[in-house]
Order: C-alpha cells, then sequence, then structure tokens
C-alpha cells in the first residue's frame, strides 16, 4: 500500500512536471545496464565496452556494463530475456548463445523471449595447418582432408561450440571426416597447434596471427563466405562454390521480447551510427573482425535461419540437447 | 642493441612520470584487492581495464600488470592474519602462516612475506628478461598427455602438504576429485551432477568454495573459543624476524623462486600448483618437518616466494606466443590489442617499448611493492587488537561480497556459506580441507588431459610414453613415487 501510494504521487509529480511537454520523459531517462555475458577481457566485453562509450556520449546517459559470465553465454543471456522490458537492460552478445548453445543445452529461453536490435558485424574462423602440410589453398586442403578419412585432428573451441559446427559444417558439405579435439578456447587450441599436438588449427583469427606472420603457420580456409584481408592466402567458402556454409562469429545488441517498439527503434539507430562510426571501427580491426552494419529485421531473420542450419549440423554430429 | 642496452630504454619508459604513477597505481590498487578476500587480480584488472583505452600501450599494460603482481603481493595479509585466503594462490599461505601468527609471530610473517616475494617476483623477471623465447618453445612442447602425466605428480605431492592422518587425507583427495568432476563435460559436453542448473555449468566456483572452507570456516571456529587459540598480537619489536626466522627463511625464498618459476609456465593452475610443490619440497628438506603445520617459517617462505615468482614466469606465453595461459594474462592481452599491440614473436621487433617498458616496470613496481607493504605490517598487525565480535562479522561481509562480485551470482554465496559449515564440521575433526581444494583443480585438468590425449592418439595409451615432456614427467612421477614408497618402507615418514 505504502509502495502503491509513492507510486502514485511519482506519477502525479511526474505529469504536473511534463504537463507543457510530451507525456512521457524522454528514453533514456536514467542509466542504462548493458549485460556482457562473456568475461572481461575477451572480444565481446571489448567491443560492448567499446560501443558503451560511444552511445554513452549520444545518450547523455551512463551504459553500466555488466559482465555475467558463465555457460559459454546462457547464464547471462538467461538473465537478459528475463529484465524488465523498459529499454533499461539491454544485451551485447555474441551469437553463440543464441544459435548454438540451444542445440546442446536445455537452455530456457528461444528467440521469441527477447528482441534483435541490431547486429554489429563479424569475424571469421579459419582453420590453419603446418608449413609442412602438404595443401596451400582452401581446394587443396579441402582435397587432402577428403583423401585421409580420420587421419587429421583439429583443435576446436569446445564441444557443440559455433567453432565446431562451423567446421564440421564445411567439412560434411565436402564429405570429409577429421576429428575433433576440443579445448577450452582458441589460445589453448593453438598452443597445442604450435606444439604439434593437433594437426589443424581451429578457432579466431587474432591468436594465430603473429604466428602465421612468423611463418610457423598457413592458413588456407575460413568459414566466411568472403577472404579476410589480414590474411590473404586463405580462401573465402565463396570462393570454393560453398558460400552457403558460412558460420562466423557475430556480434549483436538484444532486449527482453515486449519492450517498447520507439525504444527498440531509438537503440537500432543509436548503436547502428555508434557501429559504423570511424573509431568502433578501429576497435574492430584490431581484433581481426570486419564491421557489417545490419537492423532489427535482418538480425532477427540471421539469427531464425542460424539456429536451423546449425540445428541439423548438431544432429547429423549426434549432439543431445541435455 | 644488447639486451642491456634494450633494458635501460626499458627504464626510460617506465620512468617517465605518468608511467611511474600507472605503476603506483596498479600496485596499490592490485594490494588492495589482493589483501581483500574473494576479489583476486581478475576482478581488479576488469575493473581497470576500461580505464586504460585512453592510455598508450605501455602506460596500460604497465598499469594492468601491476594489479596482477600486487594482487599475488596483498594476497598472504588475511591468509596469515586470519586464516582467510585473499585470493586462491594464498591457500597454502594460510597453512602455516597463520600458525606463526597465533604463536604472536604475525609481524615476522608478514615481513617474510613480503621480502620473499619481493625476491620471487626480482628473481623471475631476472629469468622471463633471460630465457623466454627459450622457455616458450619448451612450453609447447607439453601437450595433452605431458599435462597428464604432471598433474598425476601433482596430485600424489597434495598428500605432503597435509597435516593430517593419511587416511583422512585420502578422504579428502577423493571428496576433491569428485567435486572436480562437476559441471559440463569440456569433451562431450555431458552436463555432470548439474541437477539441471546451469549455475553449475562451469564447475564448482573455486573462489566459493576456498573462501568458505578456510574463511567461513575459520569464523565459526573462532566462536568455539575452547578449539581455536586467538593469534597474540605482538607489540612492535616483535615486528620484525629473529636472526634464527630469517636464517630458516632464505634458503626457503631461493628455492621457492626457482620452483615458483618453473611451475608459472604450466598452464591454467600455475599459481596453486607451484605454491604447494614448493610447500612439499620445504617439508621434505626440513630437518624439522614435524613443525610444518604448527608455524614452520620455511613453510611460509617458500610458498609465498614462489607464488609472486610464478607472476614473471605466467607473462612468458603471453609476451613471447602471444597467447595467454591463465585468466590474468588474457585481460593484458585485450588490453595490449586494443591499442594494436600483437604480443607474440614479433612483439620484441614491432615493440620493444612495450615489452622492455613492461620487464622495466616490473622491477620498479617489485621495488614499490615492498616499500608499500613494509609499512604496512604495523598497520596490518593491529588488526588483529580488534575484538572478534566486531572483525568477525566485517570479514564475513568483506568475503561475502568478494565471492559474488566473481559471478555477481547468489548461487555462490549459497556454496560459500555450505563449504563454511561443511569446513568448520571437518576441521572439527580434525580433517585438512587444502588436500580437498587442491584434488579439485588438478584432478579436472588431470582427466581432461588424459581424455584429450587418448582422443588424439585413438585410444592408444602408447601417446603416455611418446615425446621428450611426456618422458621427462613420467620420470619425476616415478622419483615422486619411489621417495614416498621407500619413506613409508623404511618407516621414516615426515
Amino acid at each position: 500500500m505504502f509502495a502503491s501510494a509513492r507510486t502514485f504521487a511519482a506519477v502525479a509529480v511526474a505529469a504536473l512536471a511534463s504537463l507543457p511537454a510530451a507525456a512521457q520523459p524522454a528514453y533514456p531517462a536514467r542509466p542504462i545496464t548493458l549485460i556482457v555475458p562473456a568475461p572481461p577481457g575477451g572480444g565481446t566485453d571489448l567491443f560492448g565496452r567499446q560501443l558503451a562509450e560511444i552511445v554513452e556520449a549520444e545518450f547523455k546517459q551512463k551504459l553500466v556494463v555488466e559482465n555475467r559470465a558463465g555457460g559459454g553465454g546462457t547464464v547471462g543471456v538467461t538473465q537478459i530475456v528475463a529484465a524488465q522490458p523498459d529499454g533499461y537492460t539491454l544485451g551485447f552478445i555474441w551469437n553463440s548463445p543464441l544459435t548454438t548453445s540451444p542445440h546442446s543445452l536445455n537452455v530456457l529461453y528461444t528467440p521469441d523471449r527477447y528482441a534483435a536490435i541490431m547486429s554489429i558485424g563479424f569475424s571469421s574462423y579459419v582453420l590453419c595447418v603446418q608449413p609442412s602440410f602438404p595443401a596451400d589453398t582452401g581446394a587443396q586442403f579441402l582435397a587432402e582432408v577428403k583423401a585421409n578419412p580420420g587421419k587429421y585432428t583439429y583443435g576446436n573451441d569446445g564441444v557443440g561450440g559455433t567453432m565446431q559446427l562451423a567446421a564440421e559444417r564445411i567439412f560434411a558439405a565436402a564429405g570429409a571426416r577429421v576429428r575433433p579435439v576440443p579445448f577450452g578456447g582458441a589460445g589453448e587450441t593453438a598452443r597445442n597447434f604450435l606444439g604439434g599436438h593437433v594437426d589443424i588449427y581451429g578457432g579466431s583469427l587474432p591468436p594465430i596471427l603473429p604466428h602465421v606472420q612468423a611463418g610457423r603457420a598457413k592458413c588456407p580456409l575460413l568459414t566466411s563466405a568472403e577472404g579476410n584481408p589480414s590474411l590473404p592466402g586463405a580462401a573465402g567458402l565463396a570462393s570454393l562454390g560453398m558460400g552457403a556454409e558460412e558460420t562466423v562469429l557475430w556480434w549483436g545488441l538484444i532486449a527482453p521480447a515486449r519492450t517498447p517498439k520507439p525504444v527498440l527503434d531509438r537503440l537500432e539507430a543509436v548503436f547502428s551510427t555508434a557501429a559504423r562510426s570511424a573509431k568502433f571501427g578501429e576497435a574492430m580491426a584490431s581484433q581481426g573482425a570486419s564491421v557489417r552494419v545490419r537492423g532489427s529485421a535482418e538480425t532477427s531473420a540471421m539469427i531464425r535461419g542460424e539456429l536451423d542450419a546449425l540445428g541439423k549440423v548438431a544432429q547429423a554430429l549426434g549432439i543431445q540437447r541435455q | 642493441m644488447d639486451s642491456f642496452g634494450y633494458l635501460m630504454n626499458g627504464f626510460a619508459v617506465a620512468l617517465t612520470p605518468t608511467n611511474l604513477l600507472l605503476c603506483l597505481v596498479g600496485c596499490f590498487w592490485g594490494t588492495i584487492v589482493g589483501v581483500l578476500p574473494g576479489l583476486g587480480p581478475l576482478a581488479g584488472m576488469a575493473l581497470l581495464l576500461p580505464l586504460t583505452f585512453g592510455l598508450d600501450p605501455a602506460g596500460a599494460v604497465i598499469m594492468l600488470a601491476g594489479i596482477f603482481y600486487g594482487a599475488m603481493y596483498g594476497g598472504s595479509t588475511t591468509s596469515i592474519l586470519l586464516r582467510v585466503p585473499g585470493e586462491a594462490a594464498s591457500i597454502v599461505t594460510c597453512i602455516d602462516g597463520h600458525e606463526m601468527a597465533r604463536k604472536g609471530r604475525a609481524g615476522s610473517a608478514l615481513t617474510i612475506a613480503a621480502v620473499g616475494s619481493f625476491v620471487g617476483g626480482s628473481l623471475s623477471i631476472l629469468g622471463l628478461m633471460v630465457a623466454a623465447p627459450l622457455l616458450a618453445e619448451a612450453m609447447l612442447k607439453v601437450g595433452p598427455a605431458a599435462e597428464a602425466v604432471l598433474m598425476a605428480t601433482a596430485l600424489l605431492v597434495v598428500a605432503f602438504v597435509s597435516t593430517g592422518p593419511a587416511i583422512k587425507t585420502l578422504a579428502m583427495v577423493l571428496a576433491g576429485l569428485a567435486l572436480g568432476t562437476i559441471g559440463l563435460d569440456q569433451l562431450t559436453a555431458s552436463p555432470r551432477f548439474m541437477f539441471g542448473s546451469l549455475e553449475l555449468i562451469d564447475g564448482m566456483s573455486f573462489v566459493a568454495l576456498a573462501i568458505g572452507l578456510f574463511g567461513i570456516s575459520e569464523l565459526l571456529l573462532s566462536l568455539d573459543e575452547r578449539l581455536l587459540q586467538r593469534p597474540k598480537t605482538p607489540t612492535l619489536r616483535e615486528l620484525l624476524p629473529t636472526a634464527a626466522e630469517a636464517r630458516e627463511a632464505a634458503p626457503a625464498v631461493l628455492r621457492g623462486s626457482g620452483i615458483g618459476f618453473v611451475f608459472g609456465l604450466v598452464p591454467g593452475v600455475s599459481h596453486i600448483v607451484s605454491t604447494f610443490v614448493s610447500y612439499a619440497v620445504e617439508k621434505r628438506l626440513s630437518k624439522h618437518p614435524e613443525e610444518f603445520g604448527k608455524g614452520a617459517v620455511a613453510g611460509l617462505a617458500g610458498p609465498e616466494t614462489a607464488n609472486n615468482a610464478t607472476t614473471g614466469a605466467a607473462m612468458i606465453p603471453l609476451l613471447v606466443l602471444g597467447i595467454p595461459a591463465i585468466p590474468a594474462t588474457a585481460i593484458l592481452l585485450s588490453a595490449m590489442m586494443v591499442h594494436n599491440v600483437q604480443p607474440g614473436p614479433m612483439l620484441l621487433v614491432e615493440r620493444p617499448d612495450v615489452f622492455w617498458g613492461l620487464v622495466a616496470s616490473m622491477y620498479i613496481g617489485n621495488a614499490i611493492l615492498l616499500l608499500l607493504n613494509l609499512p604496512l605490517v604495523g598497520l596490518f598487525v593491529s588488526l588483529l587488537r580488534t575484538p572478534m565480535g566486531y572483525l568477525a562479522p566485517l570479514v564475513m561481509v568483506v568475503c561475502m561480497i568478494g565471492v559474488f562480485s566473481v559471478k555477481a551470482s547468489s548461487f555462490e554465496l549459497a556454496v560459500m556459506a555450505v563449504a563454511g559449515i561443511a569446513g568448520y564440521l571437518l576441521r572439527k575433526f580434525r580433517y585438512d580441507v587444502a588436500p580437498l581444494l587442491l584434488a579439485m583443480v588438478i584432478g579436472d585438468r588431470m582427466e581432461v588431459g588424459f581424455r584429450r590425449a587418448l582422443t588424439i592418439s585413438q585410444g592408444d595409451y602408447a601417446i603416455f610414453t611418446q615425446g621428450a615432456a611426456v618422458q621427462l614427467f613420467l620420470g619425476i612421477l616415478a622419483l615422486v613415487a619411489c621417495l614416498q614408497i621407500g619413506a613409508k618402507l623404511l618407516g621414516y615418514r615426515r
């Protein structure tokens, strides 16, 4: 009762104060919480924080970045979808907890539980081999692994993770069988690859790039349709006629479902401008990622399409939802 | 230019007023998060990471690295005074450090920890400077099979750390191994003992368990006055180590430096493993092994030195390979990449200012930490004058904030509370909880390494005999096992 009396007073005061102007205070009227479902220090965390910094200047409101790591991002996403849909809790996410984890984990959300606001861009995964490996180009690489089923091992970021599904999707399309060895992350994969404990590196670009420059690795194939300027020797899937098999790591902004449409529209506009800024472009480039801003409708369609495609790969691999 | 010239240039970078200030800020903040239980270097670095975006790359790295080794320094304080580990790597310090405090030697213990940390930290930077590329190559030879063998050796060594009887230690080790299996299995993605909860997906939280089993249980025990003898507050004159204590500490500090540095190259769990290996070595070499667990000076000096010597070595994989082997260096990596500095084989050529500036700043930072910590010894010790009725709730609240901050999850608090009560009961029945925590960390890595190796070899066990690293570790394993069995047969145990 006390609360409702207070609410009533607050409403009355607000109504009086805003009588001459619009009936509603402009969004955002107070600080916004931006949940990043990853630990501090990774690419997702960095991009989230840098976007927040740019957007703060536009909104003239603080964006508080909160890291809620755990369960490959599923813990944080669960918290985002459960938040008040008032535009004051948003999530800056990478695609894995939305499109990959639901196939192996009993997550408490579906695409209906969140609104995809926009996406900022992507980073390809890459497959790399020792300099002595008998293949230099993407086509030669696929021919070599196809001719030797089960001979080679590739390290990946984890069982049922986006990187593994990205690679398996390509191997399946090429009719090759390469044995997966899951590691705790791309850094660990790189260490074991450089030490010769696995034949093929599978992971993001940054950990392996310096070693390609130092001549200790060569990278024949990307998991994106397009090529990447920092790895001119690596073939994009489109050049091999497999563009439809693209799986990349991408980042975007989501809000709880039923967040008001005007708020979503404003967020889409402001974050899209921020993502297209030169300053943010540099931040993306420093991590080997490319800017590719997509709006709400396009990002939603991308999520549903990827969820379906990866579901089929996971099923073919015998990965079960736990 | 030779290395010496580069190092001088590094000092020129590190001694600019801005960078010196950043180093000081990093060390100071690091000491604070290290002292506060639950908050470790990771949380401390993450909090200040956004601040570094506006700095130049050398300054950013200098400040963040300062937090990292500053926290390793500060972690010993609450371990010694209250038996509450300031951060995960200070568990072993709790054992003899707190016993020393109980005997009224708190000041001496803090001084030994500070000086040992300084020596270990400085020597490890020297090692980093001289042998980094070589050691990085050696480190790459350690694959999943070698890691499994190494962890099996570490598990054998756990027995040395325990103060209790063998059968109770074994029970604790088994409990630790069991707890280590909780969570999503890395190799098959099947859930183990998660009971459908996403909270346990990444396994039991080490920080929450450690704070609960050591810290909270200690506070509960302190309510039980008959069981617990409160640490005596030393007088001002008793703050410094006696000559006898210094003589006992000196060789332990030197050995701890070496052990810490070597184990700093082991990915993932380097700080924890290096501290208890050092403890075990000191106990083996001591003429009075019966004093361990009752306030042995070497049992404090060795591990606390090793802890800080590990830090320099942990920088090697980051700087030379561009691959962080522990979470704290992963944050350093991202701070560098924001500034388009790519650590790795080309760092020394492309950005000598960052590499040598960092190395030089670590020397300076270690000196700063020593100067910062020694005058604080008196202040920290006077904490013990606070009546337990005020101190215990205060420490309890600090522990809760620290544990909550790790994942912002109330589940972690529940884990801490249950672990606290379990730890209280276990210690009442004279079970030693250190082996449980160590076995949990080691067991998980041993299992994953073992199964990963078999995945690579397609089930062929011969992989555990191939390669120089595996053979070296097998040799060490055999040696440790023989020593244990031999000691048992000869009836000479400890």
